[in-house]
């Protein structure tokens, strides 16, 4: 049975934060598996044979107990550095970036605002994007090149998550939220609110087409004439 | 009952710590501010307790202590049973759901839970 | 040996209906809370059921959205406020006095009036579904604006507001009764380091309940006065911010879910030593673990907001790895409990066992989500929902399971059938994980949280389909546990102080005790006053 695990990264940002995912799980499957093995263990091996059994009524073994706060203390402090590293070059956001668009959900939809560009997508008000009524709204992306996300919300508390991009901002009434996104892999990705915002929070879906800088241009170019 | 003290104190002192380290790492005011209060408010009871235990001696707190020692000791009174808490509580609701409802159930709530509290009173004399 | 309070002696137990009502003995309101609370669970399973049922298929309409919206926000709530925090109340006041020696709490009337504000704010809570507009919709988190009243114009809003604070007043409440009652009425000999380590529990819950319910009850006031009194507190248009409303809810919700756990962890250090046959390992590493997992999760609060953008994430995402440290110590100690002992497989080892085994599946993948790294992706995704089921149902669900079979002869006099419980526990546990295991890979594959439909992509289908056949096993297994109190309450035989040969000072009574406690306290002087009673001799003096 194959076991499905994450998409395959489809960012710069998303590879950096794939090497942490594999870490982490590694890491907390060994634990699990030592942990499980010693309770299995003492459970076969300790059960009780004889209704008189009387064990040994030992209660501390001090250099144990301080050996066993120790090491997961340094083992949390190695994985929070990872963590940390990981987190800070996906958050930081580029001098320049080639692409900038205003994204602002509403319910319950998405709206595209390239700056210079096209603006995507519908508004408060308009039908539910995402259902079999509409087509969900394409947000398209130049391959390789930064884009600047500037995320926000007109009503309430929503979530931009593009799961192929192991990512997802929060975009909140009253404040813009940036963060920068570089694909570096071709194709259409989902997207989905992932913060509850009412009736229609499961269909409120759109999509992410990653295409190459020419075919972007000319989109754009399209797009915006229409 | 040292460990009431001891547990106020080193709380208080903890809060302090993280609500310093807090605004320092994050400069975020409510943050700052709720760990802040927090420390503010473990400091008071921790007060309260550093003066309570100066005089407490708690046969509990003694290792060596016998039963014979707490035999035909009285060291409180209660009721029971008492029909106050249900009422009490069936005031209080009151008052809240009148805040929503509606205000005249508000207003009898509260006068009730004057009665109550003065019985409340009455009843552990 | 005679009572340390005055006490009426009173006639053979009345039963009837008004004797419950006027109640103020701890032993009753314990009992009182725990079938309440059993209750609450018993409605917030059904509401799961449902909406394991609706989930069951893609495309599925056999709720509407906005029904759906309630059924979670019903079930959250009911879960956290109504039946896994007031379970473990219930049983503080149930055990404390007992475990101490002492006959009653500090203050039996504020007792009584604790419960009944939890009984009246649950039906509160509750009663929004008969209003026009239905209840609560928003979850059990409410976030803003989607709780403000432009936004959810129905009175059940302002109706959950209501509720879950009386809910608040009746937790702190109790809080207040445990603390004065442990550390002033302890019997003679019993000092605060020999106390069992699930009043040492009790006292680290209620810290954390000082110190997080008060951030709860200004939020839902601030709530409040925005829907109702005109304020701004949390629209942006006027000034105010959104993002507050999460900073005083987290600031409350995850002290909140160590006040979900930390009894439990408890009662596991309660059953384990018992069915070892050892004291429990390393007495003062718990007491000092569960202070530390206490003041460290009051700095906490933001791993919850990781991708508002609004905050710190360093910050948060240490203290946060912190947490695990603790924790893992209380794992490390338990299993050496278990290490050279003589070990039996009695109903309540077998659920200890259990909580044993889940509860680490749910502390990795806390420690993952620890990581902002990590929690970009995993947040509000099925990951996170598997994420708190696995400690909340694999661990809190299972100690509570662990515990009434365990405590259910000192409260009634009866054992519950073995057998049956054998069979719950399987049940229950293979029902448990067949439910939320799926969970983890549905949330990878994009599946988000609180969605009452989703496409059918990858292996959505086939994964929530598994989940939700889970979920009713689980349902056999909670129904063969009610046949077992049936069955029990008939036929069982009664039983002495102490069934199962175990070591604190509540098994040195009758079962069930005496309305003052005890007639006669045996001498305290380890951490196991009844162990060291059988030890000597049996007789006290």
């Amino acid at each position: 049975m194959r076991v499905q695990t994450l998409p395959a990264a489809a960012t710069k940002q998303a590879s950096i934060l794939a090497g942490d995912w594999l870490l982490f799980a590694v890491s907390g499957l060994l634990v699990a598996l030592l942990v499980w093995g010693l309770i299995g263990f003492a459970l076969a091996r300790w059960r009780r044979t004889r209704a008189s059994d009387e064990p040994p009524q030992f209660r501390n073994n001090y250099p144990l107990e301080i050996a066993w706060t120790a090491v997961p203390l340094i083992f949390v402090c190695v994985l929070f550095f990872f963590g940390y590293r990981a987190e800070a070059s996906v958050d930081a956001l580029g001098a320049r970036p080639d692409v900038v668009v205003h994204v602002d959900a509403y319910r319950w939809g998405w709206q595209f605002r390239y700056e210079g560009g096209p603006v995507v997508g519908g508004s408060a008000g308009s039908p539910v994007l995402g259902s079999a009524a509409a087509p969900p709204p394409q947000l398209v992306l130049p391959l390789g090149e930064t884009t600047r996300i500037e995320l926000t919300s007109s009503d309430v508390t929503h979530s931009f998550w593009v799961p192929d991009f192991y990512f997802k901002r929060d975009a909140i009434p009253g404040q813009v939220s940036s963060f920068d996104l570089q694909p570096d892999r071709l194709g259409i990705f989902p997207g989905r609110c992932a913060q509850f915002c009412g009736l229609d929070h499961a269909l409120m879906t759109f999509t992410v087409r990653v295409v190459a800088p020419a075919r972007f241009a000319v989109w754009r170019r399209e797009a915006g004439a229409r | 009952m040292t460990i009431g003290r001891r547990l106020f104190i080193s709380s208080g002192v903890f809060a302090v710590a993280i609500a310093v380290g807090y605004w320092l790492v994050a400069h975020e005011i409510t943050g700052t501010f709720l760990l802040g209060f927090l420390a503010f408010a473990l400091s008071v009871i921790a007060g309260y307790m550093i003066v309570a235990e100066r005089k407490a001696d708690l046969w509990g707190d003694r290792g060596d202590a016998t039963m014979a020692e707490a035999a035909n000791q009285v060291i409180g009174t209660y009721s029971i049973r008492s029909p106050l808490p249900f009422w009490s509580a069936l005031a209080i609701t009151s008052i809240a759901l009148g805040l929503v409802i509606s205000p005249t159930l508000a207003v009898l709530g509260f006068l009730a839970a004057l009665g109550l509290g003065a019985a409340f009173i009455v009843q552990s004399r | 040996m005679s009572a340390l309070a005055e006490s009426r002696v009173s006639p053979a137990a009345r039963s009837d209906l008004l004797s419950w009502i006027t109640t103020t003995d701890h032993k009753r309101i314990g009992i009182l809370y725990l079938s309440t609370s059993l209750v609450y669970f018993a409605v917030a399973g059904a509401l799961a059921l449902a909406i394991r049922t609706q989930l069951a298929r893609p495309g599925n309409t056999l709720v509407t959205p906005h029904t759906y919206a309630q059924l979670f926000t019903l079930h959250g709530t009911a879960m956290i406020f109504l039946f896994v925090a007031p379970f473990a109340l219930g049983l503080a006041n149930f055990l404390i006095p007992l475990q101490i020696g002492a006959p009653d709490m500090a203050f039996p009337r504020l007792n009584a009036t604790s419960y009944w504000l939890f009984l009246f704010g649950g039906l509160v809570v509750f009663s929004g579904a008969a209003t026009n507009e239905g209840a609560a919709a928003a979850g059990w988190t409410s976030y803003v604006p989607l709780s403000a009243i432009k936004v959810s114009t129905g009175l059940g809003q302002d109706l959950w507001i209501v509720g879950v604070f009386l809910v608040s007043v009746a937790t702190i409440l109790t809080a207040v009764n445990f603390v004065t009652t442990i550390f002033i009425y302890r019997a003679p000999g019993m000092t605060m380091w020999r106390i069992p380590i699930f009043t040492w529990e009790m006292v680290a819950t209620s810290l954390l309940i000082f110190m997080a319910f008060p951030s709860l009850a200004a939020d839902l006031l601030l709530l409040f006065v925005d829907r109702r009194l005109g304020g701004h507190a949390f629209d942006p248009a006027a000034g105010g911010n959104v993002v507050l409303w999460q900073h005083l809810f987290w600031f409350f919700g995850h002290p909140e879910v160590y006040v979900m756990i930390l009894p439990y962890f408890g009662v596991i250090s309660e059953i384990v030593p018992v069915f070892s046959r050892k004291p429990i390992f390393g007495y003062t590493g718990l007491v000092l673990a569960a202070f530390a997992i206490a003041g460290l999760s009051m700095g906490v609060w933001a791993h919850h907001m990781f991708t508002t953008g609004a905050v710190n994430n360093p910050f948060f995402s240490f203290l946060s790895f912190l947490i695990a440290v603790p924790t893992g110590v209380k794992f490390f100690n338990w299993i050496a409990t278990m290490w050279r002992g003589s070990i039996s497989f009695e109903t309540p080892m077998l659920f200890a066992i259990g909580f044993l085994l889940n509860f680490l599946l749910g502390g990795v993948t806390g420690v993952m989500i620890a990581s902002p790294a990590v929690d970009y992706m995993a947040h509000d995704s099925y990951f996170v929902v598997a994420h708190f089921h696995y400690v909340l149902g694999g661990g809190s669900l299972f100690a509570i399971f662990a515990a009434l079979f365990f405590w259910w002869p000192k409260m009634f006099g009866v054992k519950l059938d073995e057998t049956l419980g054998k069979w719950c526990f399987w049940l229950l546990f293979v029902g448990f994980n067949v439910t939320f295991l799926p969970m983890h890979l549905m949330g990878l594959e994009g599946m988000p949280r609180r969605v009452f439909t989703y496409p059918d992509t990858g292996r959505l289908a086939e994964l929530n389909a598994i989940a939700t056949f889970g979920s009713y096993v689980m349902l056999a297994g909670v129904a063969l546990f009610v046949w077992n109190v049936v069955l029990s309450t008939a036929r069982g035989e009664p039983v002495g102080d102490d069934p199962w040969g175990a070591n604190s000072l509540e098994w040195a009574t009758s079962s069930p005790p005496p309305e003052h406690n005890f007639d006669r306290i045996p001498p305290i002087r380890s951490e196991r006053p009844v162990y060291d009673l059988r030890r000597s001799g049996g007789r006290a003096p």
